[in-house]
């Protein structure tokens, strides 16, 4: 076997044809030629293993090129079916075999390995041993689709150009309509297509930025904030790995003792959103909002259609119109059944009416939400959402201890199908470490176990402040009432016999639970949002204050507080303010990972307890979030969308402050500085404004006289807190950085190589002459891969360069590491 | 049961996704066509038991290319689907003049498309 890889060349076919090759036929390379003139030109030029020729090639036909006299590889040729007598000289042009159209395809891969002697990818079936065939082919889709989103990525991420080209325009006061078109449609293309690759949020961002362009409404400075931003948080958006679902991955619980090999949970599907309205327009833009966001949706426009979506498959929540028919019976009987089936399916109803009757009637029905008409699409669906994340919140979880591994299983599979996520110990002296790494919502305890007993492990949670209230439930063989009362006694909640019956151990385990749960969600959550509250928040930093002693992690703490927020509530009304606020708090919940904490402490201001992160990390997060917030206007019926922006600090522990109070004060004096500096940014402690003695000193200076990308650059550093000054004059720039008593010194100086009067090169020179580089580092902005100038930028002492045109996220990353340096 | 599809998209990554999808999800047989006059010819040719159609195009776009499907004798008993990132009323009112089986919304999700497309055309999951 040769070891270069074989060469496949398919001419005349579509381009489907070549790509289902290049999958089938592992190892092979496949290429294309549309025509017979190009079939001719790509077998003179390289050695092939193998030629696809259609009969039909447009360009002269097949003969033109199998007569062409290149030195014919095998070659299959694909004929129209009925089209005449077999010809008796094919074999003498080189052809091997013959198919006919329709191609059978499989019939082609078999062949074509055959001939390549490679291994054919095709037909599971004939691999024993393989996959269950549906996961084995979702695994597998999945995989190709990952493989497909390498190839695109590229080509794909290019069109957001198209958007920055707009914003800049725009910026300058000079789009036209052809720039606008073009973005137009870039963005259309986008919306629909990066949400297949695991992009939804890309999706939606795209079809906001194609709104936003559509019609012909001029635009104005606002608009060109507002695209830039969205291109921003686009190519941010695809530059992460791509996630099949927006739901935040399932946090992954180090279980204190599962058993090794142990499959992991299958991949969930997303979640199933039912919308049920005789309006199919509105029921097809909310689908289409909810696709966007990670869930499928499916539409039914009455009762009758509704049960049939319900009966093929159980959607995870329902939105139904309460006017669907006159007398409503059919509508709510629908509701009540919904309700009423475990598992309950959690039904929003949206309604013109809101007679109080009405919502009664609802909650009594079950409905767990109640939305009035007329309603943007988005709103319904952060109500949705909303919903389904009270649903996987709900999941309790309980740590079981005993020594006895049959019992851990047996607990184990008897909790687990009714909904509580089980944690197991065998090793009772690591029941330290498990309770703090589990959390768990309950424990179960056995009595008896070796070196320590489930009553003393019992004692030590109860005189500790953050076990005191968790439920403790005991496991024991002994049930003599001496025993009975000793457990209750060291602060037990109750006690199932061994060898236990499933019924009674699940119902005992459950209703603790839901006592928990029930409590928990009228005590630790902010009724408006549903994050944590105060005194919640409080409990969870402690923990991982704690927890990032232990392990020798940075922790750190951000206050966020939405600017300008009473003027949303005088202009707009206090019940769009709270929709401002849950959107923020959604927002943020699906920016920060599980191990975080997110809080309301009431008013407008949120705090979030970042785990493992420090304060410059923290504050690069805040600030992306910051950056979707302020692309994602909040849309209000019949009115301009809401922008929102909000200001944070961020305080690091121990550096910041040795405990929890410490911190808050210095985050929240830090609020106060990002405020006093113009809001709408995000500041780590200690962060000094622009000192006014006799040398200005900023992080970054701008040197560019492309008004548009300054000032770009200056409001996407503003917002990372960075101090930046601007100037679009190389003399002036060098002027004031150089001399025995500098007017200005700057960190890191962003400079561009084409400048009026002085360029680039000459202030370089001039900053090195007077040893300057030795505390600034110049990053020179160069167009497009001019190889020599960047060589020359760098033996002149440029820390580094970036080419035109570059994406901001990529350079903020530069600024990042030459601040750093 | 073997089906064979016919996609109809200008974008590479979308046809070749759905393609993936379609015949691995589904095990169909799927023909790509990147343009309207594509697809008429290949519709033509070979058959398909359905057509997935983009709306954006540039030349013929979906709603033309699904006319012309209608009005040539051999394809009009195809079912077409159209696939669109957008649903406008005017689009919506368009489309109904053009008896299409069904609209799918862009983007779609790969693990469902071949759902979809089965639940439109009411075709044994």
């Amino acid at each position: 076997m040769s070891s270069a890889p074989p060469r496949v060349l398919v001419a005349g076919f579509p381009d489907g044809v070549a790509s289902f090759l290049a999958r089938q036929l592992r190892g092979a390379t496949v290429e294309t030629a549309a025509d017979a003139g190009a079939a001719c030109a790509e077998l003179a030029r390289g050695e092939w293993s193998l030629l696809l020729l259609d009969g039909e090639i447009p360009g002269g036909g097949a003969d033109g090129v199998l007569r062409a006299g290149a030195p014919a590889p095998p070659t299959f040729l694909c004929l129209p079916r009925g089209g005449g007598a077999p010809r008796a000289d094919l074999q003498a042009l080189g052809v091997t075999r013959t198919f006919f159209h329709p191609l059978d395809r499989q019939a082609l891969v078999r062949e074509a390995a055959a001939v390549l002697g490679t291994p054919s990818a095709s037909r599971p079936a004939a691999e024993p041993g393989a996959h269950p065939a549906a996961e084995g082919k979702a695994d597998a889709l999945a995989d190709a689709v990952r493989q497909a989103w390498e190839r695109f990525r590229g080509p794909v991420t290019a069109r957001v150009d198209a958007i920055e080209a707009a914003a800049i325009a725009l910026l300058e006061g000079g789009l036209d309509e052809e720039t606008r078109r073009h973005a137009e449609r870039e963005a259309h293309k986008l919306a629909g297509s990066v949400g297949t690759f695991g992009f939804a949020q890309g999706s939606r961002l795209a079809r906001e930025v194609e709104t936003l362009l559509q019609g012909s409404a001029p635009l104005g400075q606002a608009e060109a904030l507002r695209l830039s931003d969205a291109a921003v948080a686009l190519r941010r958006e695809l530059a992460r790995p791509p996630s099949p679902s927006t739901a935040p991955p399932p946090r992954a619980r180090p279980a204190a003792e599962r058993p090794e090999g142990e499959p992991a949970a299958p991949p969930r599907p997303l979640p199933l959103l039912l919308v049920v309205d005789a309006d199919a327009e509105l029921a097809e833009r909310i689908a289409m909002e909810a696709s966007g966001r990670g869930m499928r949706a499916r539409v039914a426009v009455d009762v009758a259609g509704a049960r049939v979506a319900v009966a093929e498959e159980r959607p995870a929540a329902v939105l139904l119109d309460l006017a669907l028919d006159r007398e409503d019976t059919g509508t709510l009987a629908l509701l009540a059944d919904l309700s009423s089936h475990a598992p309950r399916v959690p039904v929003l109803v949206l309604t013109a009416r809101s007679s109080f009757a009405d919502r009664v009637e609802v909650a009594r029905m079950g409905g767990v939400g109640f939305l009035q008409k007329p309603v943007a699409p988005a709103t319904v669906v952060d109500a949705v959402e909303g919903v389904l994340q009270r649903g996987r919140q709900g999941r309790a979880s309980v740590l079981a201890v005993d020594d006895d591994p049959l019992i851990l299983h047996a607990v184990e599979t008897l909790l687990t199908p009714a909904g509580v996520e089980v944690h197991t110990l065998g090793d009772p002296l690591r029941f330290w470490e498990a309770l703090e790494e589990a959390c768990p919502d309950a424990v179960l305890l056995d009595i008896d176990m070796p070196r320590v007993s489930g009553i003393e492990l019992c004692r030590v949670m109860r005189n500790d402040t953050r076990w005191s209230a968790t439920p403790v439930i005991f496991l024991t063989a002994r049930t003599e009432a001496e025993t009975v009362q000793r457990v209750f006694a060291e602060g037990a909640d109750d006690y199932v016999a061994k060898p236990f019956v499933g019924p009674e151990l699940v119902t005992r385990v459950t209703n603790r639970l839901e006592r928990v749960q029930l409590h928990r969600a009228l005590a630790d959550s902010d009724p408006l949002t549903g994050v944590a509250n105060r005194r919640r928040s409080d409990e969870l930093m402690a923990q991982l204050v704690h927890l990032a002693v232990r392990n020798r992690q940075p922790f750190s703490l951000a206050l966020l507080d939405l600017d300008h927020f009473k003027q949303v509530n005088d202009r707009h009304g206090h019940a769009v303010g709270d929709e401002v606020l849950r959107r923020v708090a959604r927002l943020l919940e699906r920016a920060f990972r599980a191990e975080d904490v997110v809080a309301r402490w009431g008013g407008e201001e949120f705090v979030v307890g970042m785990y493992g992160m420090d304060k410059d990390d923290g504050v690069q997060r805040m600030a992306d979030l910051l950056e979707q917030v302020r692309a994602e206007p909040f849309d209000l019926p019949g009115a301009e969308p809401l922008r929102v922006t909000f200001s944070a600090g961020i305080a690091q522990f121990p550096v910041d402050g040795a405990d929890l109070q410490a911190l808050y004060r210095v985050a929240d004096a830090t609020l106060y500085q990002a405020k006093e500096a113009g809001r709408d940014r995000v500041l780590p402690a200690g962060w000094t404004a622009e000192r006014p003695d006799a040398a200005e000193q900023v992080d970054v200076l701008v040197v560019e006289d492309d008004h548009a990308l300054a000032r770009l650059l200056l409001h996407a550093l503003e917002t990372r807190g960075y101090g930046a000054r601007w100037m679009e004059d190389g003399r002036e720039a060098a002027d004031a950085l150089t001399g025995s008593r500098p007017r200005l010194r700057a960190r890191v100086v962003l400079l561009d190589v084409d400048l009026p009067g002085m360029d680039g090169h000459a202030v370089l020179r001039a900053l090195a002459r007077d040893r300057v580089l030795e505390r600034t580092n110049v990053i020179v902005l160069t167009v497009r891969a001019h190889e020599a100038e960047v060589v020359q930028a760098l033996e002149e002492g440029a820390f580094d360069h970036v080419s035109k045109p570059f994406s901001v996220p990529i350079l903020l990353q530069r600024i990042r590491r030459a601040m750093k340096m | 049961m073997s089906r064979r599809i016919l996609i109809v998209d200008d974008e590479d990554d979308i046809r070749e996704v759905a393609q993936m999808s379609l015949e691995m999800v589904a095990g169909w047989e799927v023909i790509a066509a990147g343009s309207g006059e594509e697809g008429l010819r290949l519709a033509a040719r070979h058959r398909p038991d359905a057509i997935l159609l983009d709306v954006m195009m540039p030349g013929m776009d979906g709603p033309a290319t699904a006319l012309r499907l209608r009005a040539d004798p051999e394809t009009a008993g195809i079912p077409v689907i159209l696939l669109t990132a957008k649903v406008q009323p005017a689009d919506r009112r368009r489309f109904e003049g053009l008896a299409v089986a069904g609209v799918l919304a862009k983007p779609f999700d790969p693990m469902e498309l071949a759902n979809q497309v089965s639940s439109t055309l009411g075709w044994p999951g």
